[in-house]
């Protein structure tokens, strides 16, 4: 019975080789498409996932109450991590973890490399292995390191390391450390990076601050003990934080903050591992949100809900020519049993090709996927036994829901009823109708994202952000030399060339730079009894003219004033934070007994990402910190020619140190990374959404126009237009289309609302936004049909009657 | 075989109600080849429909093989069709996708007949209808007289107790014509049971009685003498 079902289903898919096609084209990129969508997806969802302790580990952060809210903090004290395991019971294994940087030498090599300084327990409580060394505890010994095998081949050039010795350059100092542990490669999906590890108590910073619980500059994991809860240990850190911030404390209700629920000013919490990668804080708590990976998988979803759309409605609507044969095999015998499998069986035949197809599309695009959407993951990380059970069934279900839905219509067919072809289930079906009214609105949906996306992108690109960036290069001073001497002999050198304008420097980079870091430094202090916070920046001269950050009142650094080393300048918000409408003279004290002079107020600028408001800002000019960013600013007429000469120059500086110079509208352009990802994900989902629909639309009106052949013959005959049958046969569409723009568009408008509000600089949502959509929808559907229908209507009536 | 009394049957749209078959008393021995006449309209297909099981009446008896079978439910009627009944129509209804061969197998296939045996009953029947040499021809591939024959190849390889055929020369030539009633003969008199519907007076002539249906009802009812003159 079952050969039978699959000769009749192949000898029926050839004999209707234009909708097979069809069909076969449309599942197979929907499969394809939501194969490689749904790999992202659970890639990000797996991230951190691997550790054997995952659902133990927990990250440290601070809830902190302060007079104008709540601020969360993930940076502690040095003394904070050991404190906390003595004072609080619950905690199994704790590490500290600082994110740094270091020169690195190996015998005539010197290179920067990122390190991570750790606590022992690191490597127990995470799970990076270490497959060559002290696999227990490598880093039991100070002035011992743990290295990733990538970076065992950049430093030796193999991975047969254990026991060589290189030397940092810590303090100005060079301080030889052994590896004493090779680890694999860190996974794509790990939130937590490192290419080499060295001991916490080996940091630069440790010896000075060891004892100080002012200064905050590391991250802070642990594992709790089993039997513990989170949210118990939560409450038991009360007591801890109530004794060891106690003058923080102190400041915060003198300051006029009011406590937590629970009557805290400062509340530690635990954010568990898993969640790391998809937090950030808002109301000084973590919020998680893994909306991102969950849109992706909508996407993938919804693409397979149009093919199968089309699928039903084409398998539907084709069954007219097959009425008199489900007629015949029931009048022979067959029961309804009999007549479903054998539909099904045909839609299992072609869902087993597109599905076939549609893993070979998505091994083929990989690659360009990867690459577009800015992803990591492969089917080697994210296939497992558990995601191939899970995609077999969603496979099945399709299969049953798309396949069997025709295939149970037309088994509860009569015979007679078939036998005579009278049904009309190729007709003005609600079901059909409903479906494609859903397919139209996913396509206004994400037509109108794809708009709401693109026109913030552009308004973010092409926001005025208070300096200039596209004049200005910013080059990360990542070589041996001493910051301010590299600075001033690019000034030196660069002197001479009538491109450059200005040079400058800060300890940190606008926008995001090659270097991939991106950072900001906080101070709090007091003032007139309240308590301020602010960003501090430190930079050289000429700063606010090599950037054009305009000057409100007061004046600049000036080589003129050598006092200028204790003078500040702040912006709009840091003037309103003081309370202070004119700020000028004013004085700072931001470490005890020591004053720091208001010489200028510049205008407010963006020196964050631009989801986030302007924060309170203060520029320091102290050569007692290094400067890590040099800023040049070019004529803007000979732009390439200027940034290869900038290059030149550098690498005659610094010979061992790569170049990494980069517009700052470059760097712009990468703080926004997932709004462009997100953008290309919705552009490319709306894309094939109207490829889908448009197949969909085309097959249905091709079968439409077949069936009223002989009415259109009749119709031209007795006078119609050209324009008049093209609308008779259009409008039943065109209104399923309006219709899914009405449900839609509250719907996107209210969505699109709430995504916004995330953003302090927002483009005006406007109405226009969705009639282009629907415009859009509708167009390509008005197109879609003529293309299927003009050839019917243009022929001649006689033909088509004769035909009939 | 068959035996109808007071049966009606009537066809309801929104609005009107047409009283397709009114008060009919029909019975049909086992062995007889009995012709339904009558004009466009009159009931004759419905009757037919009926007899065969594939729609149920609204009021009266329809007993078959001595069994009550007019209120049956679809899944029971075609239990009983299985194997019971055969049709042939006028427009064939040969299956596009298959060839003669698993045309004429389908039936057995639903009444569960093993691979072997019905390859030998589907090679006889197609042997005996003169086909045989078309068995992997595809419908599309054969004259009009070819495909009736390999619908009454498909209607009797079940050694149905009864034929059911719709103007089954309807779509014919008159030599394809007088080749099909041939046939349909030559089976009964093996002892097959035929009703057919025909608007042809030379039909007609094969059977044993012709019955004449106007307005739904039976009208007359004749024997022919002659019976299977080979016209």
């Amino acid at each position: 019975m079952f050969t039978n079902y699959l000769k009749i289903a192949w000898r029926s898919l050839l004999k209707n080789k234009s909708f097979t096609f069809l069909n076969i084209i449309g599942l197979s990129i929907a499969f394809g498409v939501a194969i490689l969508l749904s790999m992202a997806s659970l890639f990000e969802l797996s991230y951190d996932n691997f550790h054997e302790y995952a659902d133990d580990v927990y990250k440290i952060y601070h809830s902190e109450q302060n007079p104008d809210g709540i601020e969360a903090t993930e940076t502690n004290a040095i003394p904070f991590a050991p404190a906390l395991q003595e004072d609080v019971p619950g905690i199994h294994k704790i590490s500290r973890y600082l994110d740094d940087e270091v020169l690195l030498f190996y015998q005539d090599k010197e290179l920067v490399i990122d390190i991570n300084w750790v606590d022992p327990d690191f490597f127990t409580m995470f799970s990076f292995p270490i497959i060559e060394g002290n696999t227990r505890n490598p880093l039991k010994k100070e002035n011992s390191i743990v290295i990733t095998q990538k970076m065992a081949t950049i430093i030796f050039g193999s991975t047969n390391v254990i026991g060589k010795t290189v030397d940092f350059l810590i303090n100005g100092k060079k301080q030889p450390f052994t590896v004493t542990g090779l680890a694999k490669n860190i996974p794509a999906n790990s939130s937590i990076e490192f290419e080499a590890v060295g001991n916490f108590i080996n940091n630069p910073r440790y010896e000075k601050l060891k004892n100080r619980w002012d200064h905050s500059n590391h991250e802070v994991y642990i594992q709790l003990q089993q039997g513990m809860q989170a949210s118990q240990f939560e409450k038991n850190t009360r007591a801890f934080t109530n004794i060891r911030f106690k003058d923080n404390i102190e400041d915060r209700k003198r300051d006029g903050a009011l406590p937590d629920k629970n009557g805290q000013y400062i509340q530690l919490h635990l954010l568990p591992i898993k969640d790391v990668y998809f937090t950030h804080y808002q109301n000084g708590r973590a919020t998680v949100s893994k909306v991102f990976p969950y849109i992706i998988l909508g996407i993938a979803a919804l693409l397979l809900f149009i093919a199968c759309v089309n699928f039903m409605n084409m398998s539907i609507a084709k069954s007219t020519a097959r009425l008199q044969e489900i007629g015949m095999r029931k009048s022979l015998g067959a029961a309804k049993k009999h007549i479903f499998f054998q539909f099904w069986s045909e839609s299992i035949l072609v869902f087993l090709a597109t599905l076939s197809f549609g893993i070979l599309l998505s091994i083929l695009c990989l690659d360009t996927f990867k690459s577009l959407f800015n992803t990591d993951a492969s089917f080697d990380n994210t296939v497992s036994l558990g995601i191939c059970i899970g995609f077999i069934l969603v496979f099945m279900s399709v299969t049953l829901v798309a396949g069997g839905y025709p295939a149970f219509l037309l088994s509860k067919l009569g015979t007679l009823q078939a036998l005579k072809g009278k049904v009309q289930v190729n007709g003005r079906n609600k079901v059909r109708d409903v479906l494609m009214i859903v397919q139209f609105a996913i396509v206004i949906l994400l037509v109108s994202g794809t708009f709401v996306l693109r026109g913030q992108l552009q308004y973010m690109k092409n926001k005025d952000l208070g300096f200039n960036k596209e004049q200005v290069i910013s080059l990360p001073l990542n070589g041996k030399r001493n910051s301010y001497q590299v600075v001033r002999l690019l000034k030196e050198t660069l002197k001479s060339n009538p491109n450059v304008i200005s040079i400058t420097a800060s300890d940190n980079n606008l926008g995001r730079g090659r270097d991939g870091s991106q950072s900001t430094s906080r101070l709090g202090f007091d003032y007139k009894d309240h308590k301020v916070g602010t960003h501090m920046l430190v930079v050289d001269h000429d700063y606010l003219e090599t950037l054009d950050i305009a000057l409100l009142s007061g004046r600049s650094f000036d080589r003129n004033f050598i006092a200028d080393s204790t003078s500040v300048v702040i912006n709009e918000a840091m003037a309103r934070e003081l309370q202070e409408e004119d700020p000028i003279g004013k004085q700072l004290e931001v470490i005890s007994d020591f004053k720091h002079t208001i010489i200028g107020v510049m205008k407010d600028y963006n020196f964050k990402d631009l989801n986030r408001a302007i924060e309170p800002m203060t520029l320091f000019m102290t050569n007692q910190k290094q400067v890590k960013y040099t800023y040049i600013k070019i004529a803007p007429s000979t732009i390439a020619h200027t940034f290869d000469s900038i290059k030149e120059t550098w690498q005659k500086l610094e010979p061992n140190a790569t170049f990494l110079g980069s517009f700052l509208d470059d760097n712009i352009e990468r703080t926004l990374k997932k709004e462009k990802t997100m953008t290309t994900i919705i552009t490319s989902g709306a894309a094939i959404a109207i490829t889908l629909s448009c197949i969909g639309l085309l097959a249905i009106s091709l079968l439409v126009v077949n069936q009223r052949t002989k009415e259109i013959g009749v119709r031209k005959i007795i006078g119609a237009s050209t324009v008049s049958l093209l609308v008779l046969l259009a409008k039943d569409f065109i209104k399923l289309v309006i219709i899914a723009f009405v449900i839609m568009v509250p719907i996107v408008w209210w969505y699109s609302n709430q995504w916004l509000e995330e953003y302090p600089y927002r483009m005006e949502l406007s109405i226009w936004v969705f009639v282009s959509a629907g415009v859009l929808a509708l167009s390509i559907a008005l197109i879609t049909i003529s293309f299927g229908t003009i050839k019917a209507i243009l022929q001649n009536p006689v033909k088509s009657l004769r035909t009939e | 075989m068959i035996q109808i009394e007071k049966l009606k049957k009537s066809f309801r749209t929104e609005e009107v109600e047409t009283l397709a078959l009114n008060n009919v008393n029909l019975k049909v021995e086992t062995g007889e080849f009995v012709a339904i006449m009558g004009p466009s309209g009159c009931g004759k297909s419905t009757l037919l429909n009926i007899i065969g099981m594939l729609d149920n009446p609204n009021e009266g008896y329809y007993h078959f093989d001595g069994q009550e079978v007019g209120g049956l439910k679809e899944n029971q009627r075609t239990k009983i069709r299985k194997g019971n009944l055969g049709f042939v129509f006028q427009s064939f209804n040969l299956i596009d996708e298959l060839t003669v061969f698993e045309n004429v197998e389908l039936p057995l296939i639903y009444l569960n007949v093993k691979k072997s045996e019905r390859e030998q009953k589907v090679r006889q029947v197609l042997e005996r209808m003169k086909i045989a040499h078309r068995e992997k021809h595809f419908p599309q591939q054969l004259s009009g007289g070819q495909q009736q024959r390999v619908a009454i190849a498909r209607a009797v390889v079940t050694n149905p107790k009864l034929i059911l055929a719709d103007e089954p020369t309807g779509n014919l030539d008159s030599k394809n014509g007088i080749e099909v009633m041939n046939l349909l003969t030559e089976l009964n008199q093996e002892g097959t049971t035929i009703v057919m519907v025909t608007h042809s007076d030379r039909d007609s002539h094969y059977a044993h009685r012709v019955i004449n249906l106007f307005d739904g009802q039976i009208v007359t009812e004749s024997q022919n003498r002659a019976i299977g003159v080979q016209l």
